[in-house]
């Protein structure tokens, strides 16, 4: 819990203007003994009593009451209960001590860890993308093979008596496979080379994924507090109540928002704090209309039909998908992904899963039903599909009109997808049968090995 | 003891190497090299193991492997999964999809080779 700074902040200036505790106690009209504990901090201070040391101080409220140390205060309280510090004994309680008296130390310690959780989520977003780049995945599966396939003929060229032609053929098999692993290796240096090359910073929609990533796409915070204000939300239609709801959440929620996305690492830029504030306000908006007691109630019960509980909840499409990404994770429940794109194919909000390659650049895959499921607006279409990486996929995508409607206007699509893995569908309305058809696609044509793809319009980074 | 052993394997090289030992360790070997074909192989009867890479194409390890099982006639097959991927989450979906052993490329040959052993052991019992 953030304790008051205010007394130690009044010692301070009172310092700074030469005024002895027993002088600013009598101009205040209180005991020295009772200032001496507020400005240890062991007693409050509020109200008229504030105004009149603020008066005697010659300092404004807003200058004693400073918003950003107790941010501070709240960051370095945070970094002296860190697991990995305790041996080191940090003087939590005299934290707002050390922000009174050595307010830039205070400032650069909290930079520095600010600085290294900005590292390490960085660190962990390069290496989900290493775990998941489909490239890195199918070159692997090339080297294993290719050096099975060498294990296996040397063992036989040393174990077996073979006659000539035998132990040519299996000459031949070294000699080939070890000429195609050199290849391979030869790729993936050069892939390697270049991904460092193209390395750029996080773009808004990474912020906004890292930030729910590293939650497993769950705010409890933001639960439990929209909890308490979903019975207020109205509205009959599912676009009164959520534009209710953000309305809610902007007066009722705004400090812990804001809490939030101070506790994010560095983010770059006002563009990726509005998009990260933007994504949350519509959590707790979400998490008003669809209480997540009941959600997942009647997720399960439907089946995660997604339709179904936009009925239920009245709510619309787009927030239901996101809603099915906030569900808790176990292994009875599916986990779900979400991918939102506009009609130019940029996606512009996500919440993606383990080992689904997102395509976020240029050249992502056409042959997602995430593309193409704008030929055919406010309709679900399932599409079950494989990876080169061997891993499968149910994706239902809809394109939902967006914006306002009105005859002559222009009507504007974007479309919302829902992720999950072929084993988890089977849990769902979206289960295909086995003989559902399977699409080949891909993550996107750099990270693609499919060489003859018709679609292919940009070569593989390993070209 | 000859044992009938289906090879589902797509890489000429290593379903080479396999049947050559196979074939020394007195089993009879089929290669199939595409996953539809694999299945109508393993439907059919003919084999009493089935040594099954993951990624084949037209249909995946796991896909021959679930639809297997669901078959009354295969449901019980002695199969080993081969692959080249040995992440747990792998191994873990191989052996939730029934496999009996699960084997990791690259594997030493008399790693494969004492597998079917074992398991033609078993079913002979």
């Amino acid at each position: 819990m953030v304790t008051s700074i205010l007394g130690t902040r009044i010692r301070q200036r009172r310092r700074e203007v030469g005024m002895t505790q027993v002088h600013l106690a009598k101009t205040v009209d209180i005991s020295a003994s009772y200032l001496n504990l507020i400005e240890w901090n062991k007693r409050p201070i509020a109200g008229s009593l504030l105004r009149k040391v603020a008066d005697a101080l010659d300092i404004s409220l807003a200058e004693l009451d400073n918003a950003t140390e107790h941010h501070l205060s709240a960051t370095l309280s945070e970094i002296a209960r860190l697991p990995t510090l305790s041996a080191l004994q940090i003087e939590e309680h005299r934290t707002n001590e050390l922000i009174g008296r050595f307010p830039g130390w205070a400032r650069g310690v909290a930079a520095l860890a600010r600085s290294e959780r900005a590292a390490a989520a960085r660190v962990q977003v390069l290496s989900d993308r290493l775990n998941n780049d489909p490239f890195l995945s199918e070159t692997m599966h090339h080297m294993l093979t290719r050096i099975a396939a060498i294990r296996s003929a040397t063992e036989i060229l040393t174990d077996y008596e073979l006659a000539t032609d035998r132990r040519a053929q299996f000459n031949a098999i070294v000699h080939e496979e070890s000429q195609a692993l050199s290849k391979v290796g030869e790729s993936l240096a050069a892939y390697l080379d270049k991904a460092e090359e193209s390395e750029h910073a996080l773009k808004p929609v990474d912020e906004v994924e890292a930030l729910f990533s590293a939650r497993a796409n769950h705010i409890a915070e933001l639960e439990d507090a929209a909890q308490v204000l979903s019975a207020q939300v109205s509205g009959p239609r599912p676009h009164a109540r959520m534009t209710h709801a953000r309305s809610l959440a902007e007066t009722e929620l705004s400090p812990l928002i804001e809490t939030l996305i101070g506790e994010q690492p560095e983010m770059d830029g006002p563009l990726a704090e509005a998009r990260v504030r933007r994504a949350l306000i519509n959590y707790a908006a979400s998490a008003m209309v669809m209480p997540m007691s009941e959600f997942a109630t009647r997720a399960a019960a439907l089946r995660y039909d997604i339709d179904a509980l936009a009925e239920v909840f009245s709510a619309d499409i787009e927030s239901v998908s996101l809603r099915l990404t906030a569900l808790a994770i176990s292994k009875d429940v599916p986990k779900f992904g979400y991918f939102c794109v506009n009609a130019a194919g940029t996606v512009i909000e996500m919440r993606s899963i383990e080992q689904l390659a997102v395509p976020r650049y240029a050249s992502a895959c056409p042959l997602w039903v995430l593309y193409r499921a704008q030929q055919s607006p406010e309709t679900f279409i399932r599409q079950r599909v494989v990876f080169p990486s061997g891993a499968r996929f149910v994706f239902v995508a809809r394109a939902v009109h967006h914006g306002a409607a009105g005859f002559g206007k222009p009507r504007h699509y974007q479309t919302v997808m829902t992720a999950m893995s072929e084993d988890d569908a089977r849990k769902t309305v979206y289960a295909p049968d086995p003989n559902t058809s399977v699409e080949e696609v891909g993550p996107g044509c750099r990270l693609c090995p499919l060489t003859d793809c018709l679609h292919r319009v940009d070569a593989p980074l390993s070209d | 003891m000859t044992t009938r052993v289906l090879l589902a394997e797509d890489e000429p090289n290593i379903s080479t190497s396999l049947t050559f030992l196979l074939e020394r360790a007195g089993h009879e070997v089929k290669v199939e090299t595409d996953g539809d074909k694999a299945l109508e192989t393993a439907l059919s009867g003919w084999p009493a193991i089935l040594v099954l890479d993951v990624m084949l194409p037209t249909l995946d390890g796991y896909e021959i492997l679930r639809r297997l099982r669901d078959d009354t006639r295969t449901k019980n097959l002695p199969v080993i999964m081969l692959t080249a991927k040995g992440q747990r989450e792998d191994r873990e979906t191989a052996m939730k999809c029934g496999a009996n052993l699960f084997i990791t490329k690259p594997f030493s040959n008399a790693e494969i080779v004492d597998a079917i052993k074992d398991l033609a052991a078993a079913v002979s019992e």
